[in-house]
């Protein structure tokens, strides 16, 4: 348990140190970059504020991510999904004028949830009757949602002067509320920890979580005692789409107020590395995403100080990544071994399979 | 106007065509290889400043092939040698080259305002050939990559299919215990294939800068390598059914164009979903599966 | 004269292969038999370069061979067809033979495909229509191709595993004929079976594997098949357990009833019925792969059968919920190792239900029962937060078996129950099943390890080829027992 979490830090630290020596090699002072990460993350209180309302989305985001890894069904769509979620409620939003504050705002959540469940259901669908890899499928589909959100703001949800490719904005009514203005925070981060939460208790408390558990760690056992593993893949994406979908909704209520065309920056594979580092654990996805949405934060701060481009980020988020999966390995396990830092699991390969055999 | 839309469509086919040819490849010997997207991005930049800075295409394609094949032989290291979950690491190759590419891009020509261009890579001349009425457009119109990428697609059939080298590179796909214990190297045919890929995909990303947009934006792939993976599936790993594929595609992308030019009303969004959803019904239906190689995706480690 | 000396190997906590010395000279038919688990394939794996030993080398007409090189192997002239055939089955059978050793320039399939034809006829083989893939082709026409691919090496050395299993009656004579012919050309044949009358009938020279060494080596016209079967098995006592006589009874707990699966187009299972009474200790006695695993699913409920039924009953009432099945393979099928012991519990479905009452996991009751069924099945383990991994084999194997009786079954179906434990901790299981029996419970024990169903069992069945048949007390002598379980059945 200790080295599991001890991983992700150690992971962090490789991946700081390589960034460090490219920096140099670019001609920046690594330590400059640091500060201005840092001052633009931490650095004032709008700026902590912010980075908060940056990790949002990447909570829900890690969550969809983490509860379908959890169950060895590799949602590579959470982009999509949050996408179908943010059209469901940006759809709908105009309209909800005449309804009371939180209904509306729920009918928002609601409405993203089923738009996002709908995306990720069909991906279960095809994985659990058409025996279709959920990879392709889930990568497909984020594409797909990419050019519906295009076509619905140039087309049916267009804004009535058609100045810009944008929706219409919601009705105040389906507006989040706000904490602390002129900062943005808002209730979406509330909303995200109580489903970290959730997600929490599902995964660790539950009969269904056991279930989801058991066929990611052992797909064979699980179909030998029984465990109804066709329906628990339908369930799982739709599940893991509902919470992408939340998340679209509640940026479009919090923060944009309408839809337009290039609406996630790539939350949804941002969500890889945010799950990975947490170690799919629902309580760590806060943290993780807090320190994701931290550098995302931070990145405009050092653009401006050391000119530096705010997708080193990105670099950062990869190689986290690649380090942790290389630390999953037998190979790996061995050489831990030999050093005495931990037991190693099991001389069996790890089930990682993306399909079928 | 069928002249513009012929040739345009023949240039958008290409380097999609050129990265699905290197996919089918890899899949052919049981990698799925998300990181195509990442390495055709960095053979777009990589190809450009090369030829920025050298002022020579040649040695700007060659940068391409070499950045493409530096982020597979990664990619290598992680699923052959390491066989971690293909899936996650392709992903991560993909996101490391947006970042690695806007970096270098934003630190050498995003803040100095220089015009990062490059004059287009020549066509070849046909003399009297180019004015055949649509055959002209369609066939001697364009660069060099575009016959090397058409060029490809029989010499990629004809090496996976006619000969021993190919059937080799299948079965480690197909089995790669059992080609193991044949003697056959899985990890050496998987580490084959995933540089042919690296060069196929470097050459695609370097037809993007130097051929077809002659300078260099931010994500410039643009979910091509995605495309090229749909591709592969609609074309259901036969390399004259992934070049036609490709040249649909490239005809929903020239389609698409020339309708947002001509104003009309029709939604070209539905022309730039079709390749993904007609994959996904490929992959729902009949068929699909069953083409692709069984061990695709399987981490394989040797005893 | 191909030598291996001093072979050891170990997987995970097993030794498969104890220091063993083994040799085969030109132009002799060498069996090498053993029961399941003696460690005759991992000898061949590594004689073939696809397993690297751990020690100890190989050599061919006394030049050494490099360890772990199934390519170097194959150029030296050492080729292995596998018990389960190793062919490419969405190929043709064309290309899976260009895989093989035929000179290939050129790539011409059809020149493949004559010379395959060629070497076929001379063997006695039919050869299936041109272009045909492997996946429509029947588990005899998969051996027969393997066998030409591994030929087609031209090979010095040519060993096979199990070859004769799928094969019909009518074609064994052929085969054993064709293995007489490659002989006398001068090869090495090592025959790799369990069939005792076979490898007489073959062989030149036998030795005998018995759980990873290397027991004895004789001359097949100097042995028969009671000595050998004696040799396979070891000491083996026999007695009829008077626990197991005391306690049985009259009410059927388990009713199994002409259960029919084919697979590949052959029966894997053949009009099997059978009865269990509580209180009573049943058997079935086979080498595996005689449909003893699918027999195991389909009572767990992971596999349907083509026909047939079987139901669990509790005082006279049906019900499946009282039947618990411990699974052959444990670390596969039975546990998941980066699991804690207590959530590992929760597989079983009774318990599953009794401890997440609404959905809801009570995780100090799983925990309190895990420590508890740690405490009473003496299971050593660091606690039930431990990952079921950090557990010896054994004690993996008494978590099943606690976990099993935990669910307070009527039947306990349990396969290969101790296979890979020490002495100690087979005796162990075995305690804790003749007290599930003792205490009006039906335990339905299926081993390939005969030592152990008749030290437990009073009434044993012997399997073969999917079919049962009961053994009386009369016919319980091993070399008996051996020939029954060879398939001789008369």
């Amino acid at each position: 348990m200790l080295w599991s979490l001890l991983k992700s830090v150690v992971a962090i630290t490789i991946a700081a140190l390589i960034i460090a020596a490219v920096l140099i090699a670019l001609g920046a002072s690594p330590i400059g970059v640091l500060f201005a990460l840092c001052e633009g993350a931490f650095g004032n209180w709008y700026a902590l504020t912010d980075t908060v309302v940056k990790a949002t989305p990447l909570i829900f985001t890690g969550l969809a991510v983490s509860v379908a890894f959890s169950g060895a069904l590799w949602n590579i769509g959470a982009d999509g999904q949050l996408i179908a979620g943010a059209i469901a409620a940006g759809a709908i939003g105009p309209y909800l004028g005449a309804w009371p504050r939180p209904i509306a705002i729920a009918a928002m959540l609601i409405a993203g949830a089923i738009g996002g469940a709908i995306w990720g259901g069909i991906c279960g669908w095809l994985r659990a009757r058409r025996d279709t890899n959920e990879v392709i499928s889930t990568i497909m589909m984020n594409f797909v949602a990419a050019q519906v959100l295009s076509w619905t703001v140039h087309g049916p949800l267009m804004e009535p002067s058609r100045a810009y490719p944008q929706s219409r904005l919601i009705a105040p009514s389906a507006h989040m509320y706000m904490f602390l203005e002129p900062s943005r925070l808002n209730l979406g981060i509330v909303i995200a920890l109580l489903l970290a939460a959730g997600c929490y208790l599902l995964l660790f408390q539950t009969r269904l979580g056991f279930q989801i558990r058991a066929m990611g760690r052992n797909r064979r056992a699980a179909t030998f005692f029984g465990i109804p593993i066709a329906r628990l893949t339908i369930g799982l994406l739709a599940l893991s789409g509902a919470l992408a979908g939340a998340g679209g909704a509640v940026q479009v209520s919090a923060i944009t107020h309408r839809l337009y065309e290039r609406f996630s920056p790539g939350w949804g594979f941002e969500a890889i590395a945010v799950a990975l580092v947490a170690r799919l654990n629902p309580i760590g996805i806060v943290i993780s995403a807090l320190f994701f949405g931290a550098l995302d934060n931070g990145s405009q701060a050092m653009q401006r100080a050391q000119g530096v481009s705010p997708v080193l980020v990105q670099v950062i988020q990869a190689l986290v990544i690649m380090i942790l999966l290389a630390f999953d390995t037998p190979a790996v396990a061995r050489l831990r071994a030999s050093f005495g830092v931990g037991a190693p699991i099991s001389a069996a390969p790890q089930t990682g399979a993306s399909a079928d055999a | 106007m069928l002249n513009a839309f012929l040739s345009s469509t023949i240039a958008m086919a290409t380097p999609v065509l050129l990265a699905a040819l290197g996919e089918l490849l890899v899949e052919e010997t049981g990698i799925i290889n998300i990181g195509i997207e990442g390495a055709m991005l960095s053979g777009a930049f990589f190809a450009l400043a090369a030829a920025y800075f050298t002022g020579s295409i040649l040695l700007g394609l060659a940068a391409g092939i070499a950045a493409g094949v530096a982020i597979n032989a990664i990619l290598g290291v992680l699923v052959v040698n390491l066989s971690v979950n293909q899936v996650v690491a392709g992903t991560a190759l993909d996101i490391l080259a947006i970042g690695i590419t806007g970096v270098f891009y934003r630190r050498f020509f995003g803040i100095t305002g220089k015009a990062f261009m490059v004059s287009p890579m020549p066509r070849i001349d046909f003399g009297p050939l180019t004015r055949i009425p649509v055959l002209g457009a369609l066939v001697f119109h364009h660069n060099i990559l575009v016959y090397l990428a058409f060029a490809m697609v029989p010499v990629v059939g004809f090496i996976l299919w006619r000969t021993r080298y190919g059937l080799m590179l299948r079965a480690a796909g197909e089995r790669p215990e059992a080609a193991d214990a044949l003697g056959l190297g899985v990890y050496r045919l998987r580490w084959h294939a995933l540089v042919a890929s690296g060069v196929l995909s470097g050459l695609a990303g370097a037809y993007l800068t130097l051929a077809y947009a002659n300078t260099f934006v931010e994500n410039i792939s643009g979910g091509r390598g995605y495309v090229a993976l749909a591709v592969v599936i609609l074309g259901r790993w036969k390399p004259w059914e992934i070049a036609a594929a490709s040249i649909l595609f490239g005809a929903a992308m020239a389609l698409q164009f020339g309708l947002q030019a001509l104003g009309t009303q029709v939604p070209y969004q539905l022309f730039l979903a079709l390749p993904y959803a007609l994959a996904l019904m490929v992959l729902a239906g009949i068929g699909g599966q069953a083409a692709s190689p069984s061990g695709l995706g399987e981490p394989y480690t040797r005893l | 004269m191909l030598i291996a000396r001093d072979i050891s190997r170990r997987f995970g906590r097993t030794l498969a292969l104890d220091r063993v010395d083994f040799e085969a000279a030109a132009g002799e038919i060498h069996a090498l038999i053993g029961e399941n688990g003696a460690g005759k394939t991992t000898l061949m794996n590594i004689l073939a370069g696809r397993v690297r030993p751990d020690s100890g080398e190989v050599s061919l007409d006394g030049a050494p061979l490099p360890a772990g090189s199934a390519s170097r192997a194959l150029k030296a002239g050492i080729a292995a067809v596998n018990q389960s055939p190793m062919l490419f089955e969405r190929f043709s059978w064309e290309e899976n033979l260009a895989l093989g050793g035929f000179d290939t320039s050129g790539f011409d399939l059809k020149k493949v495909a004559d010379r395959s034809r060629a070497l076929a006829e001379r063997l006695g083989f039919e050869l299936p229509p041109t272009g045909a893939s492997i996946e429509q082709r029947s588990v005899a026409d998969r051996v027969r191709l393997e066998v030409l691919r591994a030929l087609s090496f031209d090979p010095r050395v040519l060993i096979l595993d199990e070859p004769t299993g799928v094969l019909a009656p009518s074609e064994l004579a052929p085969f054993l004929d064709l293995l007489r012919r490659l002989r006398g050309e001068g090869r090495i044949i090592v025959l790799i079976t369990h069939k005792l009358g076979e490898a007489l009938a073959v062989a030149d020279r036998i030795s005998v594997l018995q759980k990873g060494r290397m027991v004895a080596r004789t001359i097949a016209a100097k042995t028969s098949e009671a000595e050998l079967a004696r040799l396979m098995i070891g000491q083996v006592a026999i007695s009829v357990p008077e626990a197991a006589r005391i306690t049985a009874t009259d009410a059927v707990a388990l009713k199994i009833s002409d259960l029919f699966l084919n697979r590949d187009g052959y029966r894997v299972l053949d009009d099997l019925s059978l009865e269990v009474h509580a209180g009573e200790i049943a058997g079935i006695a086979g080498v595996d792969g005689n449909g003893q695993t699918e027999l195991v699913e389909i009572l767990a409920g992971a596999r349907r059968p083509d026909a047939g039924d079987f139901s669990a009953f509790e005082n006279g009432s049906r019900g499946r919920s009282s039947l618990a099945v411990i699974p052959e393979t444990r670390d596969q099928d039975g546990l998941v190792l980066d699991m804690p012991l207590w959530e590992n519990l929760l597989l079983a479905g009774p318990l599953l239900s009794r401890l997440t009452p609404r959905g809801w996991l009570r995780r100090a009751g799983a925990i309190a029962l895990c420590r508890e069924l740690l405490a009473r099945f003496s299971i050593r383990a660091p606690g039930p937060d431990a990952p079921a991994a950090a557990l010896s084999g054994g004690n993996r194997q008494r978590l099943e078996v606690a976990r099993a009786i935990a669910c307070d079954p009527r039947v306990i179906v349990a396969h290969n129950v101790c296979r890979g434990l020490d002495i100690a901790g087979t005796a162990e299981v075995h305690r804790i099943l003749s007290a599930f029996a003792a205490a009006g419970g039906a335990v339905l024990l299926i081993s390939s390890d005969l030592e152990e169903l008749l030290a437990m069992c009073e009434r044993l069945f012997v399997m073969s080829r999917g079919r049962l048949r009961e053994t009386p007390v009369a016919e319980r002598d091993p070399s008996r027992l051996g020939l029954l379980m060879a398939g001789h059945w008369k």
